[in-house]
C-alpha cells in the first residue's frame, strides 16, 4: 500500500516536474525578457512529436519511426521548437509586443491543426504510442522505474535551474535585464534589443520542446488533446503563481498548480455525476482564468515570487 | 473551382468583418489585442438564443419563420436586447478589470494577458451554463435558391450579407461624420491631448467597448444562425479576426471590413483546393504574410 | 469679453497655486511646492534652465502630470481634482509643446472637437471666429492637419485652445521647433490674444523673446520660484540672468 503510494507520489512528482521545465521557459521569454506567448502548447507539441518520431521503432503506418535513442530524441525536440520559436519572434518581435502575442496563438492553432491532419508523420487523432520510455528494463518493478524516472527528471530540472540562474547573472542576462528597464539607453550602448529578445525567445521556446520531449518519453505516448490551448493556460497560471522573472518560483508554481490542478479533478471524478463531469471541468477552468486576473489585479508580482517583474513597466519619461 | 465557394467565403468574410471591426475599434482606442473579444460574439449568441427563446416561452407566434428566412420575430427581437446585453458584458469587463490595470499604468502585455485570464473565463462559464452541444435558434430548414453562375444561397445567408453590408455603413458614417466618431479617431491618435482638448477620454472608451461588443454580438448571432451555436464559436474565430484587423490595418474600419472578406474568401477558397480540415491555418498564413510584408495592413497608418 | 461660463469671483488671480507638488510617479516629485498668482490681463513667462520642472507644473496645472499636494484655481475656483477634459470648462486652456494638434484630423475635425464643450448654438460662430483671426486655417479647412507646416500647427493649436474663449491660456514651448521668423510671428500672436483680456502663461527657453512680450517673469530652480520679478528688470540684470539661467549664453535665444 504504502510503496504504491510512493510510487504514485513519485508519479505525480515527475509529471509536475515536466511542466516545470516548461514553466522555466517561460521564465526566460516572460520573466526575463517581457515576451508574451500564447502558444506554450504549440512549442511542447513540437518537441514531443519531433522526438516521438525520432526515437520511436519503425512504423509501417507513419513515416519515421528512426529508432534512435531518447538523448538525441530530447535534443531534436528542444531543436525543432527551438526553430519555431525563432521563426515566430523573428517574424514578430521588432513589431509591436501584442503582434507577438497574436502570432504565437496562431501558431498554437495550425500547429494542432498539423498534428491531426499530417496523419502519415504524426498518426492524426490517435497520435504516437510505444515511444520509448527511459529505464524501460526497470518496468517490472514500478517502484524503481517510477524513483528512476522522478530521479531523471529532477535532474533535468537541476540542470536547467542551475544552466538558466548562470545565464541571469551572466554579461547576456545582464543586457537583457537592461533592455527590460530601459530600451533606449540599452540602445545607446550598442545592445541590439531585438536580437537579444529573439535569443531569448528561442532559448525558451527550445526548453518548452524539451520539456514536451521528456514528458512524451515518460507517459510513452502522445497525441493531439495534450496539448490544448487549455496546456498553456496551465503554464501561465504556474508561472503567475510562482512569480514571474524568478526561477524558483516557477519550478515551486508549477508543482503547485499541478498539484491543486490534479487534486481538484480527482475530486470531480470522485464526487460528481458522470453526466455532469464535462460541466464541472469547466467550472474548473473559470478558476483558472479569474485565478489569472485576480493575481494580475491584487498581487501582481506572483503569489511567492520575490523579485522584480514586469508588471508596471512605466516608460521613462522627460521630466 | 466550383464558384459556390465565393458566395460561402462572403459569408464567412462577413461575420469575420463585423468581428474584426470590433476588435479594430478596441485596439486603436485601449491599445491592446483583446484575446478576449471572441467570447463576445460566443456570448452575444448565446444571449440572444436566450432571450429569443424567452420570447417563444412568452408568446409562441414569434418563432413561426418569417417567410422565407427560418427565424421568427422572436430572434430580431432577441438580437436587439442581446447586443445592449453584451455590450453590458464588456463594459462590466472593463470596470472590474482592465479600467483597473489601466488606472495602474499597467504595461500593455499585462493588458493583453487579462484579456486572456478573461476569454478562459468567459468561454468556459458557457461552457459551465449551456454545455458543449451545439444549440440552434431554429429547427426549421431552409432551401438554398440560386442565383445564376452556379451560385446558390439561403435566404438566411443573403439577409445576413444584407445587415452585414447596413451595420458596416453605419459604422462608418457613426465614425466619420458624428461627433463621437470624431472623438474617437482623436482618442485614437492621441488620448492625452483629447483629454486636453476636452473630450472625456473615459466616456468614449466605454462607448468603443459597447460598439466593439454590439458588432461581436451581431457576428455571433448570424454564425449561430448559419453554422450553430457552441461555446468555442468566438474562439475558434479569434485568429481570423486578429487576421483581418491586422491586414486591414488597425483603426481603419473600411480595411477590417475587406480584411474579413478576404479572409472568408481564401478560406472558402482553401476548403476547395487543400480541404475543410486547413481551413483554420488560412488566417494564420495570412496573418504570417501581412507581418512580413506589410505590418501596418493594407489601411493603417505607419507606426 | 469672456464667456459666461467663467465667473470670476471679482478680485480674485486668474490662475493660482498653492503648495502645488507634482510629478510622473508618486514617489518622485519634480514640482516642490509653488505658490503661484497670475493676475487677470498678465502675460507671464516661465523660465528655468533644463529640469528646474517648468513644463512639469503647467502639466499638472492643465491635469496632465498627477498632483501630489497643493490646490490650483482659476479665477478663486478650485480646479485641483478635476480631470483633463473638465479644467478647458473651467476656462483653463492648454497648448502642450509637442504633438498639440490632431495630425490624422483634418482642420475643420480639430476646431470641432476643440468646440464640442460649448452649447450647440455656439460652435459654428466660435469655429467661424477662430478662422477669422487665423485666416491661414481658413484656405483649407479640409486639409488633414498632419500636413501644415510648423508654424501653421502652432496656429491650429493656439486656435483649438481658444475656441472657448478661455480666460486663462498656457502654453508649454510654443517656440520649440520654429524658425525665427516664425518665432516672431507667434509671439506678436500671443501679445495680441494678451490684449484681447486673456491672460497668457508661457513657459519658453527662448529667453530673451519670451521676456520682450512679457509683462512679468518667473524664474523656476530645482521645481521652486528661483526668483519673481518684472520681464524689463531681468533683462536688465545680466548677473541675475546668469545665475539662474546658466551661462549668460542662456540669453540669446539658441535652441536646437
Amino acid at each position: 500500500m504504502s510503496l504504491d503510494l510512493i510510487s504514485y507520489a513519485a508519479f505525480f512528482l515527475t509529471m509536475a516536474l515536466t511542466y516545470a521545465v516548461m514553466c522555466l521557459g517561460l521564465n526566460i521569454q516572460w520573466g526575463q525578457t517581457g515576451l508574451f506567448n500564447v502558444g506554450i502548447a504549440a512549442f511542447v507539441a513540437i518537441g514531443a512529436y519531433a522526438s516521438a518520431i525520432l526515437t520511436t521503432p519503425d512504423a509501417p503506418d507513419r513515416l519515421g519511426g528512426f529508432d534512435l535513442p531518447i538523448a538525441v530524441g530530447w535534443l531534436g525536440g528542444a531543436l525543432a521548437a527551438g526553430l519555431a520559436a525563432w521563426f515566430v519572434g523573428a517574424l514578430t518581435i521588432r513589431l509591436r509586443a501584442d503582434y507577438l502575442a497574436i502570432a504565437t496563438f496562431g501558431v498554437a492553432v495550425s500547429v494542432q491543426l498539423c498534428v491531426l491532419n499530417i496523419q502519415p508523420l504524426t498518426g492524426g487523432a490517435f497520435g504516437i504510442g510505444f515511444i520509448p520510455r527511459p529505464f524501460n528494463s526497470l518496468a517490472g518493478d514500478p517502484l524503481a522505474f517510477g524513483l528512476a524516472n522522478l530521479a531523471l527528471m529532477a535532474g533535468l530540472v537541476l540542470v536547467l535551474y542551475l544552466a538558466l540562474q548562470h545565464l541571469a547573472k551572466s554579461p547576456w542576462g545582464r543586457v537583457l535585464r537592461a533592455i527590460r528597464e530601459d530600451e533606449v539607453a540599452a540602445q545607446a550602448l550598442g545592445k541590439r534589443p531585438v536580437r537579444f529578445r529573439l535569443q531569448a525567445f528561442t532559448i525558451g521556446g527550445a526548453i518548452m520542446g524539451l520539456a514536451g520531449a521528456a514528458q512524451g518519453h515518460f507517459i510513452g505516448f502522445i497525441a493531439p488533446d495534450n496539448y490544448l490551448p487549455i496546456l498553456t493556460f496551465q503554464v501561465w497560471a504556474m508561472l503567475i503563481v510562482g512569480g514571474s522573472g524568478n526561477n524558483r518560483g516557477a519550478i515551486i508554481g508549477a508543482i503547485l498548480v499541478w498539484g491543486i490542478w490534479a487534486l481538484s479533478a480527482a475530486a470531480v471524478s470522485a464526487f460528481v455525476p458522470p453526466e455532469q463531469q464535462a460541466r464541472a471541468a469547466a467550472l474548473q477552468i473559470v478558476m483558472i482564468g479569474v485565478g489569472l486576473c485576480l493575481i494580475l489585479l491584487l498581487r501582481p508580482r506572483g503569489l511567492i515570487g520575490e523579485s522584480r517583474s514586469l508588471l508596471s513597466t512605466r516608460k521613462s519619461r522627460k521630466p | 473551382m466550383n464558384p459556390q465557394f465565393i458566395m460561402d467565403g462572403l459569408v464567412a468574410g462577413a461575420m469575420i468583418g463585423l468581428g474584426a471591426i470590433g476588435v479594430t475599434l478596441t485596439y486603436s482606442i485601449l491599445r491592446f489585442a483583446n484575446f478576449a473579444h471572441g467570447e463576445f460574439l460566443s456570448w452575444g449568441a448565446y444571449l440572444a438564443l436566450t432571450v429569443s427563446g424567452g420570447l417563444g416561452f412568452l408568446a409562441t407566434g414569434l418563432t413561426r419563420p418569417i417567410a422565407p428566412f427560418s427565424f421568427g420575430w422572436s430572434l430580431p427581437f432577441a438580437l436587439v436586447i442581446a447586443i445592449f446585453l453584451t455590450g453590458l458584458l464588456a463594459l462590466a469587463l472593463d470596470a472590474v478589470l482592465f479600467a483597473r490595470l489601466r488606472s495602474r499604468g499597467s504595461a500593455v502585455i499585462i493588458l493583453v494577458m487579462a484579456s486572456f485570464g478573461a476569454s478562459l473565463a468567459l468561454r468556459s462559464l458557457l461552457e459551465f451554463l449551456f454545455t458543449s452541444k451545439p444549440a440552434y435558434y431554429t429547427k426549421a430548414l431552409q432551401i438554398a435558391v440560386r442565383l445564376g453562375g452556379g451560385v446558390r444561397a439561403t435566404p438566411d445567408q443573403l439577409l445576413s450579407l444584407g445587415v452585414t453590408v447596413v451595420v458596416v455603413v453605419v459604422i462608418h458614417l457613426l465614425l466619420t461624420r458624428t461627433e463621437i466618431g470624431r472623438s474617437m479617431r482623436a482618442v485614437s491618435e492621441n488620448p492625452a491631448l483629447a483629454g486636453i482638448a476636452g473630450i472625456d477620454v473615459r466616456r468614449v472608451i466605454r462607448f468603443v467597448w459597447f460598439i466593439g461588443a454590439g458588432l461581436a454580438c451581431i457576428a455571433g448571432t448570424m454564425t449561430g444562425l448559419l453554422v450553430q451555436i457552441r461555446p468555442y464559436l468566438g474562439h475558434d474565430l479569434l485568429l481570423p479576426l486578429f487576421s483581418a484587423a491586422i491586414l486591414g490595418g488597425i483603426g481603419s474600419v473600411p480595411g477590417a471590413m475587406i480584411a474579413g472578406l478576404i479572409v472568408g474568401l481564401s478560406e472558402a477558397g482553401a476548403v476547395q483546393l487543400v480541404g475543410a480540415e486547413w481551413r483554420s491555418a488560412v488566417s494564420f498564413v495570412i496573418l504570417v504574410l501581412v507581418l512580413l510584408l506589410r505590418p501596418r495592413g493594407l489601411f493603417g497608418r505607419a507606426a | 469679453m469672456n464667456g459666461a461660463s467663467h465667473i470670476a469671483t471679482a478680485g480674485a488671480p486668474a490662475l493660482e497655486t498653492r503648495g502645488l507638488v507634482a510629478g510622473y510617479e508618486p514617489d518622485l516629485s519634480i514640482v516642490r511646492g509653488v505658490d503661484l498668482s497670475v493676475a487677470s490681463g498678465e502675460l507671464l513667462v516661465l523660465l528655468g534652465p533644463n529640469g528646474a520642472g517648468k513644463s512639469t507644473l503647467v502639466k499638472a496645472i492643465a491635469g496632465v502630470v498627477p498632483i501630489h499636494a497643493g490646490t490650483v484655481s482659476i479665477g478663486g475656483r478650485e480646479i485641483t481634482a478635476l480631470p483633463a477634459h473638465r479644467k478647458i470648462g473651467e476656462g483653463l486652456a492648454f497648448v502642450p509643446q509637442t504633438e498639440n494638434i490632431f495630425a490624422t484630423l483634418s482642420i475643420q475635425e480639430n476646431l470641432q472637437i476643440a468646440a464640442a464643450i460649448l452649447p450647440k448654438t455656439r460652435r459654428a460662430e466660435r469655429i467661424a471666429a477662430m478662422y477669422a483671426q487665423f485666416p491661414d486655417l481658413a484656405v483649407k479647412p479640409a486639409r488633414l492637419a498632419g500636413s501644415l507646416s510648423g508654424g501653421q500647427r502652432q496656429m491650429l493649436a493656439i486656435a483649438r485652445a481658444l475656441m472657448v474663449d478661455p480666460p486663462v491660456l498656457i502654453l508649454d514651448e510654443p517656440s520649440a521647433g520654429l524658425s525665427p521668423k516664425i518665432v516672431a510671428d507667434v509671439f506678436a500672436m500671443l501679445t495680441d490674444i494678451n490684449r484681447t483680456g486673456v491672460t497668457v502663461v508661457l513657459v519658453e527657453q527662448n529667453v530673451k523673446a519670451a521676456l520682450a512680450i512679457a509683462s512679468r517673469a518667473i524664474i523656476l530652480v530645482e521645481g521652486r520660484i528661483g526668483h519673481e520679478g518684472a520681464a524689463q528688470d531681468l533683462l536688465d540684470d545680466p548677473i541675475l540672468a546668469r545665475l539662474y539661467l546658466g551661462t549668460g549664453q542662456a540669453m540669446e535665444a539658441k535652441r536646437p
